[in-house]
């Protein structure tokens, strides 16, 4: 009973969430409506008795993610009503225009009847498969991480440190020296 | 899966036969709602006493400052000043509400919730008892860590939405403190997790003894440096001083809450108080034994309950009176030496406790040195008397 | 019981919200906002399989994965952004169009 509750606030809060991303203008706003998309997500992984990647996605995402695109924001005077651009002789403004939302809109359909030929055949919401009960994953994912698929691990702690070079490198202001 | 404080008191005849009771009353299952009650009056409890807390937190930190400085403090307001906090929660709810002209009126609203959340939801793990916790998740101690991460949200946005140029730089310097020193957190409490083996605070705590040559503060040396890298850690995490750059008042006017008046600059200065003491009963948890009596008495009885939150709660309080302390005692530091010591100094020294932990454990089969000691002691004894 | 099916209909739902910010939005920092829907929505594609079909903990690790990478992925990005901005003065997404004709 508790599980179908979080189920439903989280699933209200991801599409929420995700709406509020596409439709507001403010970039900070659309910050914030991730963020409350990204908990909805972590509820969600809950009730899939994902415990650890739920936690996992808090302090990655919600901690480290979403700080980050406000940092973004803010460095880059983001936080200004409306960007256009410089060049050309319409004014696009950073939101999009109806164009970009009427090519967008198109994407879309073509994509959820393609998409959706496969999938709505085998949706079927009534079924009430018991899956097995919840047990704790952070041993077993710890134990699998280490035996299995050690090469991913190693490789992702290789991934990481490039990105942190790369980034640190990139985004430094320049010295006049190069 | 986790042991929560409805599955305790399911342990109890009382409460068994109340389920019961209700359940033939009413003609249907009612174990679900009367589990969804109980879990609401004890989360309800938890969320008052914490507020109370918080308030007692400011009336101490006057008291203790005052102490230091050779005065008295507040001593008008109920005996010996103590309903201080209540006064000061009634000023603060007959002030104005002033939202600055251009405002993000949206994220100034949210702003102080996101700061409440991210702490009110950690009390959830915080381990008062072993049967009296509200729960026990099997991820507890990543769990607190990525909700304390809301807290850094709700600064940055409280900074930036007050559109003044003072509370931009409070809450920037407020994110990247909080961002940076979540890493030597981490790290420590990894260091500690590896010795037992177990992420949920119940494993934590009950890898340890109540005696405190069982505590894994004195564990190793790796753990007793570790203790003080969390403690520097939750420092800067929760701006108390010397990391209190962000509020800064004596620099930036007030920081990313300068422009929040009554109730929202209210619910900021008690998030920051329930924050010191959640962190302070985490690293009581992880390095000092937690909840744990010296030789376990009461067991699982109420009375033992009650033992075992008086023991946490006083570790807890002691840590707190050591935060004031510091705060009264060091001056601030700057924003760069800030980022030095986080990023040259803690971040290393907690990777190498990590690995020294981990070397430990590998090598000397997790005993603690006491016990080496002990062993040495005992097996030259008997080797001695043997000639 | 909430079945493997409503988890596919969310996972979709985020995926063409994802869609439409990519193609419709022009703040660069909008983008990779909906990048991250994008990895969020086959990340919990992934779990809610393993859960219900494989019971194994695959799915877990995969989206461990996901969510790390994604976090690289959007720091290396908005690394780019930022000297973007140094260097063009804007963040929108057709002022980068210098590799073209």
């Amino acid at each position: 009973m508790f599980v179908k509750f979080l189920f439903l606030i989280s699933t209200l809060l991801t599409l929420a969430g995700a709406i509020g991303v596409v439709a507001v203008k403010n970039i900070m706003h659309a910050c914030v409506f991730l963020l409350a998309s990204l908990i909805g997500v972590a509820g969600l992984y809950v009730t899939l008795g994902a415990d650890f990647v739920s936690a996992v996605q808090l302090v990655v995402y919600v901690g480290g993610v979403v700080i980050l695109m406000i940092f973004a924001v803010m460095l880059t005077g983001g936080d200004k009503a409306d960007f256009f651009n410089k060049f050309g002789f319409e004014k696009v403004s950073a939101m999009g225009n109806k164009k970009t939302y009427l090519v967008g809109s198109a994407v879309l359909i073509v994509f959820t009847l393609s998409v959706g030929k496969i999938i709505f055949n085998i949706i079927d919401l009534k079924s009430s498969k018991d899956p097995q009960s919840y047990v704790s994953t952070v041993e077993q994912l710890g134990h699998l991480l280490l035996t299995d698929h050690v090469l991913a691990f190693e490789a992702s702690s290789v991934v990481l440190l490039g990105a942190l070079i790369g980034a640190a490198i990139i985004a430094r202001p320049n010295r006049g020296v190069k | 899966m986790n042991n929560t404080i409805v599955s305790y008191l399911l342990d109890f005849e009382i409460v068994r036969n109340m389920f019961d009771f209700v359940s033939t009353k009413f003609g249907l299952n009612a174990s679900g709602i009367l589990t969804f009650f109980i879990f609401f009056i004890a989360a309800f409890i938890v969320v008052n006493v914490m507020a109370v807390i918080g308030g007692l937190g400011t009336y101490a930190e006057r008291k203790i400052s005052a102490d230091m400085q050779m005065r008295i403090g507040p001593n008008r307001v109920g005996p010996f000043g103590i309903l201080q906090f209540l006064a000061d929660g009634v000023k603060m709810i007959m002030k104005e509400d002033i939202v600055p002209a251009k405002a993000d009126r949206a994220l100034f609203f949210v702003a102080p919730t996101l700061c409440l959340m991210g702490v009110f939801a950690s009390l959830a793990v915080i381990p008062f008892s072993k049967g009296l916790t509200l729960t026990h998740l099997n991820v507890g101690v990543v769990y607190l860590l990525g909700v304390s991460s809301l807290v850094g949200i709700g600064i940055f946005l409280g900074g930036y939405s007050s559109n003044s140029k003072w509370s931009m730089l409070g809450g920037m310097r407020g994110a990247s403190q909080i961002i940076s020193y979540e890493i030597p957190v981490t790290l420590s409490m990894l260091a500690v997790v590896v010795l037992a083996g177990g992420l949920s605070f119940d494993k934590l705590v009950d890898a340890q003894t109540g005696w405190p040559t069982g505590w894994f503060i004195f564990h190793n040396p790796f753990t007793f440096i570790g203790f003080f890298v969390f403690f520097v850690g939750v420092l800067a995490e929760t701006n108390r001083a010397p990391f209190d750059l962000p509020e800064a008042e004596s620099e930036l006017v007030s920081g990313y809450h300068t422009e929040f008046t009554g109730m929202r600059f209210a619910f900021f200065a008690l998030a920051e108080y329930v924050e010191v003491f959640v962190v302070c009963g985490a690293a009581s948890a992880l390095f000092l034994g937690g909840y744990k009596v010296p030789m376990d008495l009461g067991g699982e009885s109420i009375l033992g309950q009650i033992l075992q939150m008086g023991s946490f709660l006083t570790k807890t309080f002691l840590l707190y009176y050591v935060v004031i302390w510091i705060r009264w005692t060091l001056p601030r530091l700057r924003v760069d030496q800030l980022m030095v010591v986080c990023w040259k100094y803690l971040t290393p020294i907690a990777l190498f406790n990590l690995v020294g932990c981990a070397l430990w454990v590998y090598f000397l089969n997790g005993k603690s040195f006491y016990e080496l000691v002990m062993n040495m002691a005992v097996t030259s004894i008997h080797s001695g008397g043997g000639h | 019981m909430i079945s493997l099916s409503s988890y596919l209909l969310i996972s979709f739902f985020l995926f063409l919200c994802g869609i439409l910010v990519i193609i419709a939005r022009k703040n660069i920092i909008a983008i990779l906002l909906g990048i991250e829907l994008l990895l969020n929505s086959a990340a919990l594609n992934f779990v809610a399989y393993s859960r219900y079909t494989a019971q194994n903990l695959d799915g877990h690790i995969f989206a461990l994965f996901i969510i790390v990478i994604a976090a690289a992925e959007a720091a290396v990005g908005l690394a780019i952004v930022i000297r973007f901005f140094q260097i063009k003065e804007s963040i929108h997404i057709d002022d980068a169009s210098q590799l073209q004709s």
